[in-house]
């Protein structure tokens, strides 16, 4: 235990080194362990926003899933609905096409007959006519005996 | 016989306990009226030169100011180099121990000091790594720290061999400057928040300047000592084995001898670690206290 001036040496040395620790060691140290708790803090909250992003994501894509899931139901339903109209359609279509063609091949045949009809009473008028000459060997003159004739025609 | 070879066995355990407790003293000589090395036990010019306790005031211990200044460069620089290769990102194991170290002495500071400080933190973490650094030179085995002085001899040709105390701490000069430094800012900050007439209004019970200059001259006491008797035991335990070794079974005392040592050693750890970090929980206390409003 002898104090001596040692002392005032050790004094300037522990002021040196203070200053040294109070300049250069403990602001460095201070702003390395603040930037990197700052850019812990900026990744967690990141992290926690991606997390964020990622449920909101998903909450979407399942809705999107549910509108395209009902909207091809109503689709297929609608597409249902409106084959049967087109097949209905078709049907009636293909009805009044038949109706059509039935209509006309009858009108054809009564025309037909109405022309077989005439050509048939015009060629029985001429036989008859051609016959009764003959019968009476003689011209029959065709203007006067045309009542007769017409009438037996029609009798015919 | 038996008689003069116990005075000769004391003789000699006092001569070694001193010199392991003598600093390598360069100082003002009275006798000489000049400057120069303290000579010790085996010196031959007494009337030329100064025993350490001869010296005045003027002498400085060289080897407490060079290991303590040597120690302070290799931890600080240490921390300057650490710090210098630094990175924001992920840091590497050297980096991570130093920012662990920080982080210990500037939680002990957040949690202990509530005013406002910048130079607390420089502050504690300096007396903290200081202290510890002059601390672990316990550690070195008492025998070994002799050899730094062993070739120091003066112009009159006497050795100093040997003189050389490597352990700062158990120089009370080293701990009473840390003490007066703590003095002087427990000091400042008291007058700084209570104004001057709050700091001498302290002092109106007497027993309270006692009070003050006690708890800071204790501050440096206890670490002095805690360090000084950890010292002594090492000491003592190397007398112990050597008159073992001297006595009977010779080299057969080695292995206890070194059990010894290395179970003081191993408790001795926890005393080098305390004492750094009771002075520096004291600092910070004292300081607080001197911020706080009362």
């Amino acid at each position: 235990m002898n104090v001596n001036a040692t002392f005032f040496a050790e004094l300037i040395a522990f002021c040196i080194f203070i200053f040294i620790t109070y300049r250069y060691l403990w602001p460095s140290f201070s702003n390395i362990l603040e930037a990197r708790q700052e850019e812990i803090s900026e990744g967690l909250e990141a992290a926690s926003q991606s997390q964020r992003k990622l449920e909101e994501a998903n909450e979407e894509s399942r809705k999107l899933v549910e509108d395209a899931k009902s909207e091809a139901s109503m689709l297929i339903a609608q597409a249902g609905s409106r084959g049967d109209q087109i097949v209905d359609e078709a049907k009636n279509q293909a009805i009044e096409e038949q109706k059509k063609i039935k209509d006309s091949a009858e009108a054809d045949i009564e025309q037909n007959i109405t022309k077989a009809k005439e050509g048939l009473r015009e060629e029985v008028a001429a036989l008859v006519i051609a016959g009764a000459e003959q019968i009476l060997n003689k011209e029959v003159d065709e203007s006067s005996n045309k009542d007769i004739v017409d009438s037996l025609i029609k009798d015919l | 016989m038996a008689e003069k070879n116990l005075t000769e066995n004391l003789t000699s355990t006092a001569d070694y306990i001193s010199h392991h407790l003598t600093n390598l003293t360069y100082g003002w000589c009275e006798k000489s009226q000049s400057w120069g090395f303290a000579n010790h036990q085996q010196n031959i010019f007494k009337e030329t030169s100064c025993k350490v306790s001869e010296m005045g005031f003027w002498s400085f211990h060289l080897d407490t100011i060079f290991m303590s200044t040597f120690l302070g460069l290799i931890f600080f620089g240490f921390f300057g180099l650490v710090l210098m290769g630094a990175k924001k990102g992920v840091p590497g194991k050297v980096q991570n121990f130093a920012e662990f170290v920080f982080e210990f002495i500037s939680g002990a500071v957040k949690s202990n000091f509530h005013g406002t400080s910048k130079i607390i933190g420089p502050l504690a973490f300096a007396s903290c790594v200081w202290i510890l650094s002059w601390n672990l030179m316990d550690l070195l085995p008492v025998e070994m720290t002799n050899f730094f002085g062993a070739n120091l001899v003066n112009s009159e040709g006497t050795s100093y061999v040997g003189y050389f105390k490597v352990l700062p701490t158990a120089d009370v000069n080293a701990p009473l400057a840390l003490a007066l430094v703590v003095m002087f800012f427990v000091t400042y900050y008291t007058i700084a928040n209570h104004g001057l007439g709050g700091f001498l209004k302290e002092f109106i019970n007497p027993i309270e300047l006692v009070g003050y200059f006690s708890k800071h001259v204790a501050l440096a006491l206890r670490l002095y000592g805690n360090l000084f008797a950890g010292e002594m035991i090492f000491i003592l335990i190397g007398i112990m084995f050597g008159q073992f070794l001297l006595s009977f079974g010779q080299t057969l005392w080695f292995i206890p001898g070194l059990m010894m040592n290395l179970v003081w050693a191993l408790f001795h750890i926890l005393i080098i670690a305390l004492q750094a970090y009771i002075f520096m929980m004291l600092t910070i206390a004292y300081i607080n206290l001197a911020c706080a409003k009362h």
